[in-house]
This record gives C-alpha cells, structure tokens and sequence, in this order.
C-alpha cells in the first residue's frame, strides 16, 4: 500500500521526483542494485518489463491498441561515480574514477561509499604544509577519508566497492534546482512523469521507458543491449545539454530556461528530427536546434544502428556544472521536456511517418 | 550517551550559523543564547566580540586572578566583488581557502532580503582542455550562480560586498568522527559554552574572574581578540582552536602534526606564538593527573588569536589547547568527537588550576 502511495505521489510533483530518482544511487556499472528503489519509485505506475544482464532497466505503458508500434524512449540510469581500487592504513580509500569527473571539484567532497554498509566519507584534500603546486592529484591519487580504523575499513569495504555523492539537493532562484546526477536521471524523471500522466487511450504505440546503463562508462553504452530487446519502430534519446555559462563558446551550448535542444546530426534519423521540430512549433514547445554533426556524444548512435536501424531523435535537456554532484538544471526546462515527451509519444503523425513495417528485402 | 547527543548538537548548531569574518552577529546571537542562563550579563564590546565573565570564590577579595579563555566565532567565508552579465557573481575569499576546495560547493549568499542558496561553478570539464584540467580553477574564473536570469536580476537581490559561506551537510561518520563547515572554530565555541555550564554547576572555591570571549576576525589575522586582551588584560590567556593535521595516508609521519583521536593539541610554537613553556609544562601536568587524553603538537604550523593576545599589552602568558582537524577551511572540516571533549575538559581544568 505504502508503496502505491509513494508513487502516486511522486507523480504529481515533478520536482519531488527528480530529487528521489537522482538520489538512487546508480554508479555507473552498478545499476541493478537500485532495482527495488527503481521500481517502489515507478513500478506501480508503468509496469516492469525487466532488468538486463548490463544493468538496463526497462519499464513498458500499453497503449492497448492492436499492431501498435513500440516507441523508446531512452535515458541513461547510470551516474558518474568512484570505484574502491585499495583501503589503505588509517581507514583510506584509493579509487579510480567511473566516467569523467572533474577533479577540481573532488577534494574536501561528501561521498558515500556503498559498502557492506552504508557509509559516509570525506575526499582528502591535502593540507597546505604537504603541497608542493598548484596541480591538482589526479582522481587516481586522491584518498577517501572514511573514519573508520583500517581493520574496520578493511572488513566493511572491499576492492570494488562503489562510492558515489552525496544526494543533497537545493533550491536557486528562478526554479533553478542543483545536486548530483541530473545527468540524466532528472530526464529519466521527466521521461517517466510524462509516460505516466499521458493516458493510455493518447498513446500513439506501446512506450518503452528504457533506463540504460554503463553511458557514462562504455563507449556505446548499455542502450544498444537495451534497444535491441525492445526492438522500437523509433526511438527518443534523451541526456543532458551543455548550458551556456561564462567562459564558454555560445555554439557549443544552449541557454538554460529556453527549453529543450533537438540535434541535428548525421548520427541520428534526420526525418524524425524534423518531425519532432515540427512537433515542437506545433504544440509551441520551447526548443532550440544544435547542429552536432558527426556525433551527439549520447546513446543516439548507439540506439540508431541497433539491428537494422532505429529511426531516433536525440534531444537535450540544458544543465549547467556537468559532471560535477551540484550540477543545475531550470525546472522550466525539465517541465517543457515533459510536455515534448507526452507530445511525441501521442504524435499519430510520428508514428504513421515511422512506419517502416512494409520494409523487406528478402 | 546523553552527553555526546547534547555536544553533537550544539556544535552542529553552531557551525551551521552564518558567520564570514567581519559578519559574526548571527553566531554571536546563538551563543548569547546558548549562555543566557550561565551568564545572562555576557556582553558585546566594541569590535563585536561576546564577553561572558564568570566570577568565583570571593568577589570582594584584593587579591584575585584572571585568565581569558577565547574561541573565535569567525568562520571563513566569502565576499560579492562583482555582479557579471549574466547574473553571475564573482567573489573573493574572506580568510585563507585553497582554490582546490572551491569548485563545485553549495554557498549560501547573505542578502539584505537574507539567505539565499548558491554554487561555486566554472565551466564544465567538457569544454577544459587539458591544461586546464590538471589545475584547481583559479579563483577569478570561478563564479557563484545564484540562478538568476541575468545582471539586473542579479543586482537587485545582491550587493557587492554580501558576505558568503559554505553550505555543508553537518555528518557524523566512521568512528567518532563529525564532518562540517566552521568546526574551525564553533567547537571551541562549543567547549566554551559547555565549559561555563559546568563551571556554573560546581564553581570553583578560588577567587578567579574567567573571562569567556567569543572572539571576531581571527581568520583575516586582524583578530579581535587582541582588543579584548587589552580590555580585560588577564594573567593568563587560554585560546580553543582546531589545528591543521596531515594524518592521512600517503603523508610523512613527521609531517603529520598531530593525531586524530590522540586528544587535545597543545602547541609549544606555531607561526605566530611560541607558547609559554610555563603554562605548557603545566597544561601537560594537568592533562595528566585529569586523565585528560592530551598531545603536543608536533610540527610548527599554523597560527591563532594567542599570535595578538600574547604580544598585548605588557604580554600576556598564552595557551592554545587545539583539536586536531582535517581539512581545515574548507567545507567538510573532520575532527574527532572525542578530542573535542578532551578539549573541554582541559579547559574546565585548567581554569580551575592554572592560577
């Protein structure tokens, strides 16, 4: 009953459920841990189709109708993290990084280390007296502070053990919200938000909500394992923006609270890119156009050449402070992405264009 | 048990109030309160420091001794040097923070409408090349974004010269250990407040004035407590502090200066002080007979308000009884719950004996 409850009420507040989902903790590589908080999260509300063998979760809304075609909606579930490599004397941790953090924000950082137990942890930062420049460690080269005596630290946590940030989460002016893991579980939310409160009878097809694993740590990541067992007609990848902030160049980036990003690339399906433009000018979805000409940098490519081809569109959601655990994103923006997402997956046109069905060669 | 839960949250009270160098009232105001029933007539002087004096044994006698115990309530912090375009601020430390430490921590900004939250950001890793990756970001491309849409928004919320802080998590973690921002030096604050509430409970039969000063600025070096050393030019003056420790993996034994966990720090010398041998001989004397766990500190590092209050006035014999801290300005200080009550201790013992 309980959980039904949590459910319920995480989808009626976006902003409740982006903080609970990117607060599950899902370092990269390790998301199969987190199936029951996946599924106490949403599992009431879509159903549960499965958790892989590379750690994809997949979540499935019918839409009831005959011959519908599947849509995918793709997020990665992973986050940017550390991995145990050694516990040293005196109760520290050496670890290596799983996907690229920046290290100028590691040092004097919370973590949390998911041992035998739950434990909390400080980064080192060196004292002043045993520097020698203004270089900083390499991740490789930092130590985790856990407190503990190193017997303890020895029986509590093994080689392998995965540390990640800590979830706290604020609260900046104009609906800007900051925290770890935006990237993407704040788009793995909107995504879920949005599947969720479209009713069944809109569906243009039968939507796969697929939170793929390993993005941030594997060149293809695990969407292309993910993809291939749904099988879509066509698919939506959706991960974070570069925002724009100082220092930065205005064609690399997109402006925060001015929507979403459609990319156009040659490694993705340009006629959905344009149907989803169009969808955007339609329904007036605030949305702007990147040209990301050989490569998106998400789970796009990935999803596209998956068997015989998967017609996909990438889009972006703007986040400013990428990589780190107080990366920002505009709730603005996270509500206009629900809004193209219940959008494109109720698009009859989308799915009558996509219809690939009379394709054969044999 | 009981005990241990009342000092955790009364530390985790204190380093959670705002209090930059130069901005100290709302820390000043929590302990005002925390004292009003020890010492309900504590009062503020002129540069803003918390006097609480306690008077003992018999007020009318000729002959009576004073010793000033201080702790600073300045934590270190920030200040608003700049409003960019698009609503960026741009900031300048208030006390001495590592470049490494700032990247990517939660702030909170004071604005004349009050707090309001912030992060320290730069660009994203994506867009450093790898020069710039392998540096902690200077402070001058570091910036706070508060979230506002642009430079107008910005100034009509913030001024330059707001003051600004850390905003960090206060945790208990491994064994014994607590995790915050300001431990330097709330937890001498703390040991302070605890100190007089004993000492109110079973005062002492001596006829000693202790004089318990909550002191400003001691972070910028331009320390208040020097004004209150001459105001109250005591016998003897006893300065709570947290010290710097290196005793982390991967650092020399000799370069470690103190041990967590091995109890209060006494220093014989810092780069400010070199301490009364007097009183360290018998700080140590005390420490032992109390069964108080207490160590010297081991390497000459460091500084703290003993560095003015000693040298004012005619001279004033000094202390410094430390807890050994890691991390030390930045957002996640760590001590040891444990040296923090040994820091207590010494202190209670040392007012009712050293004079």
């Amino acid at each position: 009953m309980l959980k039904i409850l949590i459910s319920e009420i995480m989808m009626k507040d976006l902003k409740r459920f982006i903080f609970s989902l990117c607060a599950v903790p899902s370092v990269s590589g390790f998301e199969s841990r987190s199936t029951e908080a996946l599924r106490s999260l949403i599992g009431d509300e879509l159903e549960f189709v499965s958790v892989d063998g590379v750690g994809n979760h997949l979540f499935c809304k019918r839409s009831g109708k005959q011959n519908a075609p599947k849509i995918l909606i793709d997020t990665h579930f992973d986050e940017i993290g550390l991995l145990v490599t050694e516990v040293l004397d005196g109760g520290f941790l050496r670890v290596c990084q799983m996907g690229g953090i920046d290290p100028s924000i590691m040092q004097a950082s919370d973590v949390v280390i998911y041992g035998k137990q739950t434990l909390r942890g400080v980064v080192v930062s060196t004292p002043p007296h045993l520097k020698k420049d203004s270089d900083l460690p390499k991740i490789e080269e930092m130590l985790i502070d856990t407190g503990l005596s190193t017997d303890k630290a020895r029986e509590l946590i093994e080689i392998g053990t995965p540390v990640g940030f800590a979830p706290v989460y604020t609260e900046l002016l104009n609906g800007r919200i900051c925290g770890k893991s935006f990237d993407d579980k704040a788009c793995a939310a909107c995504a879920a938000f949005a599947i969720v409160n479209t009713p069944k009878e809109a569906l243009a097809g039968d939507v796969y909500l697929l939170l793929s694993s390993v993005e941030e740590t594997n060149r293809l990541g695990g969407a292309a394992a993910g993809a291939f067992s749904v099988m879509p007609d066509y698919a939506m990848v959706i991960d974070v923006n570069l925002a724009r902030v100082p220092d930065t160049k205005d064609f690399e980036t997109v402006e925060m609270d001015k929507g979403i990003s459609i990319s156009v690339s040659a490694s993705t399906h340009l006629e959905l890119t344009r149907l989803t433009e169009k969808l955007c000018v339609d329904r007036e979805i605030e949305h702007s156009m990147i040209a990301a000409p050989t490569s998106t940098g998400t789970n796009a490519a990935s999803v596209n050449l998956t068997a015989c081809g998967i017609p996909t569109v990438d889009v972006g959601l703007p986040l400013a402070s990428m990589h780190t655990y107080t990366e920002v994103v505009s709730m603005r923006d996270c509500e206009t992405l629900v809004k193209l997402v219940g959008e494109f997956i109720s698009s009859e046109e989308i799915a009558e264009k996509m219809n690939f069905s009379e394709v054969s060669f044999i | 048990m009981n005990d241990m839960k009342n000092s955790l949250s009364l530390i985790e009270r204190l380093c959670g109030a705002f209090g930059p160098s130069g901005c100290e009232g709302e820390v000043a105001s929590l302990i005002k309160n925390e004292i009003f029933d020890v010492c309900p007539d504590a009062k503020f002087d002129r540069m803003g420091n918390l006097i609480a004096v306690m008077r003992f044994g018999d007020v009318t006698a000729s002959e009576r001794k004073r010793i000033m115990i201080s702790a600073h309530m300045d934590e270190v912090g920030f200040m608003i040097t700049e409003i960019k375009s698009g609503g960026y601020l741009g900031f300048d430390t208030v006390g001495g923070i590592s470049a490494s430490v700032l990247a990517g921590r939660r702030v909170k900004v004071l604005t004349q409408n009050g707090l309001i939250n912030g992060v320290i950001a730069s660009k994203a890793i994506h867009h450093k090349d790898k020069k710039e990756r392998q540096k902690a970001v200077d402070i001058d491309k570091l910036y706070i974004d508060i979230g506002a849409c642009d430079k107008e928004e910005a100034e009509a919320l913030v001024r330059i010269g707001d003051f600004a802080t850390f905003d960090s998590e206060f945790y208990t973690f491994g064994e014994d250990l607590v995790k915050g921002k300001a431990l330097d030096d709330r937890m001498g604050c703390a040991a302070m407040i605890e100190a007089m509430r004993r000492l109110k409970d079973s005062p002492p039969k001596k006829n000693i004035d202790a004089c318990f000063c909550f002191t400003v600025r001691e972070e910028i070096g331009l320390s208040g407590a020097k004004a209150a050393a001459y105001e109250l030019s005591p016998d003897v003056a006893l300065v709570l502090e947290t010290t710097a420790i290196a005793d982390i993996a991967d650092a020399a034994a000799s370069r470690r200066v103190a041990d967590m966990g091995g109890g209060v720090a006494i220093s014989f010398m810092d780069r400010s002080t070199v301490y009364s041998r007097e009183l360290v001989d018998a700080a140590i004397d005390i420490a032992k007979r109390k069964g108080v766990k207490a160590q010297v500190k081991r390497y000459v590092s460091g500084g703290n308000d003993a560095g003015t209050i000693h040298k004012t006035a005619e001279g004033i014999k000094t202390l410094a009884a430390s807890v050994p801290t890691r991390y030390l300005h930045s957002a996640a200080c760590v001590a040891n719950i444990n040296d923090y009550f040994a820091q207590r201790d010494l202190c209670v013992s040392i007012i009712e004996e050293i004079i």
